[in-house]
Order: C-alpha cells, then sequence, then structure tokens
C-alpha cells in the first residue's frame, strides 16, 4: 500500500480543481444544470397535471455523472499525458495513489454538487430519508463514472481520442435509461446499469412506491467494485499509460 | 574523497533485440558535472531514463545516491531534478503557479520560487501564462523547476539544444554555480563546446557504447599526437605549421623578425576526437 503525503494530495486537488474550471471541463457541468432547466422550460409549459420533476431531474444527473464524471476525467488524465505533465509529476515524487485521489476529490466533490443543485433546479421534492438516499446513490454513481473515466484515461494518449473513445459509452450509459420505458429489453439491460439505478430511484420517489429494492443497491455495489477493481487491475498493467 | 553520487556498472540495455546501451560504465561525483556527448540516437536519454528509475536495464547495475536504480520508488525524486525534453508544463497556468505546484509537492518553502526566478531572469514574467513563454523561457522555467527542492543530482537531457545562444549561455552560467554549491550534474548534449567548457568528465557515447571517457582537456591531448600551430604573420597571410625540428626553426626566425601577429595551437576539439574514433559527426 502507497501511502499518502498530505501535501502533494492537497497540492493536487488544487491544481486539479482549478482545471476542471476551465472552458473544456467546466461545460459539462454547465451543461447538465442547463438540461434539467430546459426540460423543465421545455415539459413544464406542455404538462401542468403530470409530475414531470423527476424526468428533469433524471436527465440532469445521467448527463452530470457521464459527461463530467466519465468524459472530463478521461480528458483530463489524458491531457497530463499530451502535455507530458503526467510524467512531471510522477518523477517530482508524486505517487499513483495521491495522483488518483488528487484526480478524483475535486470531481467528485463538483458532481456532488451538481447533483443536488440539479433537484432544486427541476423543482424535485424529497423527504429527508429520500434525500440522503439521493445523495447516497448518486454519490456513488459519480465516483463510478469517474473511476470509468479513469480507465478510459490509461488508454487515451490525448483529449481527442478521449472524447472519441468515451462517446459510444457515454450513450449507452445515458440512452439506455432515458429509454427503458420504450421496450423490455432495454429496460432489463438499464436496470443492471448504475445510471438505471439513478433513474430508477427518481422514478420510485415520484411513484412513492418504494424506496429501493436489493436489486438495485446490490448492481450499485457491484459496479463501484468492479470499476474500481478493473482500474486497478489495468493501472498495475500500464501505469496510467498504456502504449 | 567526494562522493558519489552516480554509479553507472556495466549498463546494457535492450529495446525487442536492440542493443542500444552495450557496457556502460562512468561515475559521477558531487559537485562535478558529468557529460555524454553523442549524436542523436546513441542512447543519451535512455541513459538517463535508466538512472531516474523509468526504464530498467537489460543487464548491469545503476546506481543513484547509493540506491539501485531498479528499486527506487518515488521518494528518490525528492533528492533527484530531472529536466528532458518531455518535461511539461501546465500551460493554462502562470509561471509562478506552475512552480508554486511543484514546491507544494516537495515541501518546498515558496520564498523559493522568487529567488530562482530572480536567479534565470523570468521574475518579470512570473504572472504569464506558460503558453505564452517562449522556447528558452520555458527551459528555464522547466530548470528551476527542476532544482526548486535543492536536489542532490542533476539531470539534463539536453538542456539548451534548441535555445538561442545567450539562452544558453546563462543557463551554463546557472550551471557551473549549482555544481559550486555542491549539486552533482549529468548532462548530455550533442554540443561539444558545451560539454568541453562544463563538464569535468565526459563520456563520448556513440551507438551505445562509450569509446572515450575522461576530462574533457586529457582525451584532447590523448589524441593530440602531431602538434599544429596555426600563425598569423604581420602580411596577414595565416600559416599551419606542424611540429617537427625543421619548422620550429622557421617560427624561431619569424619571432625574432617580429614577423608575426598571433600563434595558436591546434589541439583536436571533442568534435575531432568523436569524428576520428567514430567516423561519425555529433551534430
Ligand atoms: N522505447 C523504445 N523502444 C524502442 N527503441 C527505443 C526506445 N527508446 C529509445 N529507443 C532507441 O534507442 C536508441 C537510443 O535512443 P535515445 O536514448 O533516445 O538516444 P539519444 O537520446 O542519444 O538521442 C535509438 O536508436 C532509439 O530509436
Ligand atoms: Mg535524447
Amino acid at each position: 500500500m502507497k501511502t499518502i503525503h498530505i501535501n502533494k494530495l492537497l497540492a493536487i486537488i488544487e491544481v486539479k480543481g482549478k482545471a476542471l474550471f476551465s472552458k473544456n471541463f467546466i461545460i459539462m457541468p454547465i451543461f447538465s444544470l442547463g438540461m434539467t432547466y430546459i426540460m423543465k422550460l421545455a415539459y413544464g409549459s406542455i404538462s401542468k397535471e403530470i409530475d414531470m420533476t423527476g424526468y428533469y431531474l433524471s436527465m440532469g444527473v445521467l448527463m452530470n455523472v457521464c459527461m463530467t464524471g466519465v468524459y472530463c476525467v478521461a480528458a483530463c488524465l489524458a491531457e497530463e499525458k499530451e502535455k507530458n505533465t503526467l510524467r512531471t509529476l510522477m518523477t517530482s515524487s508524486v505517487n499513483g495513489l495521491e495522483f488518483f485521489l488528487g484526480s478524483l476529490i475535486p470531481v467528485v466533490l463538483l458532481m456532488v454538487i451538481v447533483n443536488v443543485l440539479c433537484v432544486f433546479i427541476a423543482g424535485f421534492s424529497m423527504t429527508i430519508t429520500e434525500w440522503l438516499c439521493y445523495v447516497a446513490i448518486t454519490t456513488i454513481s459519480s465516483i463510478i463514472g469517474a473511476v470509468t473515466g479513469m480507465i478510459f484515461g490509461i488508454f487515451a494518449k490525448n483529449q481527442m481520442s478521449a472524447g472519441t473513445m468515451t462517446t459510444p459509452v457515454l450513450i449507452l450509459f445515458m440512452l439506455i435509461p432515458m429509454f427503458s420505458h420504450l421496450n423490455e429489453i432495454i429496460e432489463t439491460i438499464s436496470n443492471y446499469l448504475f445510471t438505471g439505478v439513478i433513474m430508477n430511484f427518481i422514478n420510485h420517489v415520484t411513484t412513492k412506491v418504494t424506496l429501493t429494492n436489493p436489486l438495485e443497491l446490490g448492481v450499485l455495489f457491484l459496479e463501484f467494485i468492479l470499476t474500481v477493481i478493473l482500474f486497478l487491475v489495468l493501472y498495475k498493467k500500464n501505469g496510467f499509460e498504456a502504449n | 574523497m567526494k562522493k558519489e553520487c552516480i554509479s553507472l556498472q556495466h549498463i546494457s540495455k535492450e529495446f525487442n533485440g536492440n542493443l542500444v546501451l552495450k557496457d556502460v560504465n562512468a561515475v559521477l561525483h558531487q559537485g562535478e558535472i558529468l557529460g555524454f556527448l553523442g549524436p542523436s540516437g546513441a542512447g543519451k536519454t535512455t541513459t538517463i531514463k535508466i538512472l531516474t528509475g523509468q526504464l530498467k536495464p537489460t543487464d548491469g547495475q545503476a546506481y543513484v545516491l547509493g540506491i539501485n536504480c531498479q528499486d527506487i520508488d518515488e521518494t528518490i525524486y525528492e533528492q533527484i531534478g530531472i529536466v528532458t525534453d518531455v518535461s511539461g508544463v501546465y500551460e493554462r497556468m502562470s509561471v509562478y503557479d506552475n512552480l508554486k505546484y511543484f514546491a507544494k509537492i516537495l515541501n518546498v518553502p515558496l520564498d523559493n520560487i522568487d529567488i530562482l526566478l530572480k536567479r534565470v531572469g523570468l521574475y518579470e514574467h512570473k504572472k504569464k501564462l506558460a503558453s505564452q513563454l517562449s522556447k528558452g523561457q520555458i527551459q528555464r522555467l522547466i530548470l528551476i523547476r527542476a532544482i526548486l527542492h535543492t536536489p542532490k543530482v542533476l539531470f539534463l537531457d539536453e538542456p539548451t539544444s534548441g535555445l538561442d545562444p545567450t539562452t544558453a549561455l546563462e543557463i551554463h552560467k546557472l550551471l557551473k554555480e549549482l555544481k559550486t554549491e555542491g549539486m552533482a550534474i549529468f548532462l548530455t548534449t550533442h554540443n561539444m563546446e558545451e560539454a568541453t567548457k562544463l563538464c569535468d568528465h565526459v563520456a563520448l557515447l556513440n551507438e551505445g557504447v562509450i569509446v572515450e571517457y575522461g576530462t574533457p582537456q586529457d582525451i584532447c591531448l590523448r589524441y593530440n599526437k602531431e602538434k599544429k600551430y596555426k600563425i598569423l604573420k604581420n602580411d596577414k597571410k595565416e600559416v599551419l605549421l606542424i611540429h617537427t625540428e625543421e619548422n620550429i626553426k622557421v617560427l624561431n626566425q619569424w619571432l625574432m623578425d617580429d614577423e608575426i601577429i598571433s600563434i595558436h595551437s591546434c589541439e583536436p576539439t571533442l568534435e575531432s576526437v568523436f569524428l576520428e574514433v567514430t567516423g561519425r559527426e555529433l551534430q
């Protein structure tokens, strides 16, 4: 097990956090917030009877988890390789664990904030218990998204390739839950996706049937463990740079 | 006896069947500069990568500060500094913020930054974004980042390659000062003047083999088999005299007759030695 030096970790968090606010990356969380708002404007005027707030929220959160999580993290790591700064950090006494945590902490924090803001923008109402579950589920999903981004980042040589590589996966992660009501196969697949779990949870809160079920929690937990293990295996083999 | 900072013992490196370093031996002591001089592709960068733990040698042992390079972990980087052609900077961050980042990582007082910035003449540019710097300014930024923590050993991979002469001279001046302060410096170059001027010891590297090793002066003298003098006479004629009994008499006569403006002895340079040993040009 590697040791974590707090001074190094904090320095990385600070720089990585600021990097997230550069125009390449900040558009993703802004886009997620904007999407929630646009959905509300668009649908809010059409259907006054049905409660669609859960739908607006799902859109924003799924986008945030996928775009900010997977894309931004992958592109951010790819950029460090493209500009040779990753190598410089690693030969300036930063270890892999410090870099990993320093990269993930700020982006996950940002995602958590955006996930919460989306609730208010959508105008979705929840009880305290529902809020707690919501924050827990979206935070774990955000971590899954970010670690998935890291995995792609290992293979992406530059920001361009990070974009190309993550796009199909992003579409899968976002669209499958969004269209799960269309047919049963899609619905089944969606149930086994962490993004589907978020969608289902928001539906549960809306319909007030149940909060979560063991399958959903199991999926979330399993996917969390799997992505982390996959990352570790790939990292052990390649470091952050696969040839 | 000065402390041994780097030691290469019978180092070989193979890339998919290609031997790019063959039985390389060298030592670098504290307060000295060791230069690896060789043309592109000679194996200079590979040597630095082995010494800094970024590549494993196929054969032999390499030591930095007494630690076997195969066993080093990231803590070694608190004691060594590295400047290579792939040392990156954060383009969206200012010069100062780039340095502050690494100062924090390396636990160095932030006051060091301004001192070093002034030392290399970058202080006026500290607020500039790194993306707006010239090549020479970036090279100086990378250099001071590598010495922020006053490392015991500094690795420089072609530090002045492609820079204008003024910047190169400034960097040379700084390196000499660092050496006087006790830093051990390992540098690679294909510039023989740089090697001659800066290095205490030079290894001439050709296709992974050290073909000559020693002080620049010793190496040149070893090849000084035929002494020559370049003479400028009063009538502005330049004459090349080979050291023979006959010619010395002539020279004596010219001197007595006060016919000479200047005399230069023509020792071989590292460049001509390299050409003689390998049949190749350095550049
Ligand atoms: N990762 C690598 N894989 C295969 N060959 C390599 C690799 N790195 C360097 N080489 C080869 O090793 C030789 C020495 O390279 P290098 O050390 O970069 O030379 P120099 O720095 O002196 O120009 C070259 O022929 C180069 O093509
Ligand atoms: Mg090189």
